[in-house]
């Protein structure tokens, strides 16, 4: 795969907290369109690739490009406010503003962040409701619905911003097992849309079945990238023989 | 009854006096709690910025007008900024009157005070959302004001109401020991009257009374401000 043409690229990114260096060197390019899972054990460093991708996170060397974006440039919130027009997040805590309203919290940043109509973003954010089903909780605030809804209206709350990519940071692992099946559906529709994808997941089947290709990160670095077929039934390294080994 | 007399109610000048005082006490209180939640907020929102010297700039007000006595401070304000230099010419009376009345350094003074308490009231409750809130709202492109204005602030706010009512209430009491530095208010012509009369446990009791009322006044208001910010999973509501 060629530089040039991906989405996103990033080259040799290292990042440390404090004395501790979580990523070692990660390379990776996602193509247009591409949904990628990444998985790895805990403390891997895939949360931390996802927020520097996004600009939560500082790196302290190498090269992030997201479309024009030159990530690892920007400095401030303010900078970096046309990339998170392109990349929205989704996150394992779902993290609704909640003193808003399901609809609420889906219009907030497209009118008060990027400026858009409200009567055009009210539309938007009803049609988003009705994607994720759950139109009859407009009006509810996200102290009142359950986890699997509240990350069903954080999708949509992604949504709204009409990204070109969606970051999921581990969106079904706080989530009971009968509300997990609504997310991953929404999640699998949206992909199935064309929607280019990054996925941190600890769903094995579900990496399996809907993305392209998946990364296997252990200790700072992606030591395994191959599409799912290949990466689940023939591991070609020892950790990710070892990591498949335990949770499969 | 008990040998309480309150003839001297009757009078009225008594009655005069005892209505300006109440009319000073609400309009000191009023003040004084406005500008303690604007100096709240500010103080607040500078600590955001996580600044050294700004922090370090912000702490030193908190420490100084929080650990002193508000009387102490009173008193400083009165002798430093009515005596100090700041004087001007009353044009109706031509003499040389100080720039700041008694009510009005009572007024800084006390503003400062609650200002000091209500920043650490608000600090905690932007302190205390989850640091993943404010995550979202940088992921949703927010810049550092609008975050504060449309989401800390807003939260921050419900969490630390309970602990404003506090603040708000003590510092309406505390407006009392401006009498000590000839503020015309409630305590001030409580005692101009039982100095007159000789009254005293009269006095009292009727002053303890109107501050009850009128504290309950702004305890209730607060209530009713806590329900109408109550939101669901936090605090009360449901």
């Amino acid at each position: 795969m060629s530089r040039i043409e991906a989405l996103i690229e990033l080259d040799n990114v290292r990042k440390s907290f404090g004395d501790f260096e979580v990523l070692k060197g990660i390379s990776m390019f996602v193509q247009k369109g591409e949904a990628v899972c990444i998985i790895g054990p805990s403390g891997s460093g895939k949360s931390t690739i996802l927020r520097c991708i996004n600009g939560l996170f500082p790196i302290d060397e190498g090269f992030i490009r997201v479309g024009e974006h030159r990530v690892h440039e920007l400095k401030s919130d303010k900078a970096m406010r046309a990339l998170r027009h392109q990349v929205a997040m989704v996150f394992q805590q779902y993290n609704l503003f909640p003193h808003r309203t399901a609809l609420q919290n889906i219009m907030m940043a497209p009118i008060q962040v990027l400026g858009h109509d409200r009567a055009e973003v009210e539309e938007r954010a009803r049609k988003l409701l009705k994607k994720v089903r759950l139109s009859e909780k407009a009006d509810s605030y996200p102290g009142q619905l359950s986890g699997g809804q509240q990350q069903r209206v954080a999708i949509a709350r992604a949504l709204a911003m009409q990204p070109e990519v969606i970051l999921f940071d581990e969106v079904t692992a706080a989530l009971d097992p009968e509300t997990v099946k609504d997310v991953l559906f929404a999640i699998r529709e949206l992909v199935e849309e064309g929607l280019t994808c990054i996925l941190v997941t600890h769903e094995m089947k579900f990496a399996r079945e809907v993305s392209q290709r998946v990364c296997f990160t252990d200790h700072g670095l992606i030591v395994e990238s191959a599409p799912p077929a290949e990466l689940f039934d023939n591991p070609q390294d020892p950790r990710t023989r070892e990591f498949l080994g335990q949770v499969l | 009854m008990l040998g309480l007399d309150y003839s001297w109610l009757a009078d009225p000048a008594y009655q005069r006096w005892l209505l300006i005082g109440v009319v000073n006490t609400l309009k000191l209180a009023a003040l004084s709690s406005s500008a303690a939640i604007v100096i709240g907020m500010l103080g607040a929102l500078g600590f955001t910025f996580r600044i050294f010297w700004l922090d370090a700039l912000i702490e030193l007000f908190v420490e100084v007008f929080r650990n002193t006595p508000p009387l102490l401070q009173m008193l400083f304000a009165y002798f430093t900024l009515s005596t100090l230099g700041l004087k001007v010419t009353d044009p109706s009376t031509g003499l040389s009157v100080p720039l700041l009345s008694a009510f009005a350094c009572a007024a800084i003074s006390l503003s400062l005070f609650g200002g000091a308490l209500a920043i650490e009231a608000f600090r905690s409750g932007i302190e205390t959302m989850p640091r993943s809130i404010v995550d979202a709202a940088r992921s949703l492109g927010y810049g550092r004001w609008a975050r504060f204005w449309r989401i800390e602030a807003p939260i921050a706010t419900r969490i630390c109401l309970p602990a404003l009512t506090n603040i708000l209430t003590n510092l309406f009491k505390t407006t009392s020991q401006a009498s000590v530095i000839t503020v015309p208010e409630l305590m001030y012509y409580a005692g101009q009257i039982y100095n007159d009369t000789f009254r005293t446990l009269e006095v009292m009791i009727l002053v303890l009374l109107i501050y009850v009322a009128l504290v309950s006044m702004l305890t209730f208001a607060m209530a009713r401000l806590e329900a109408f910010m109550a939101f669901p999973g936090y605090g009360r509501g449901l």
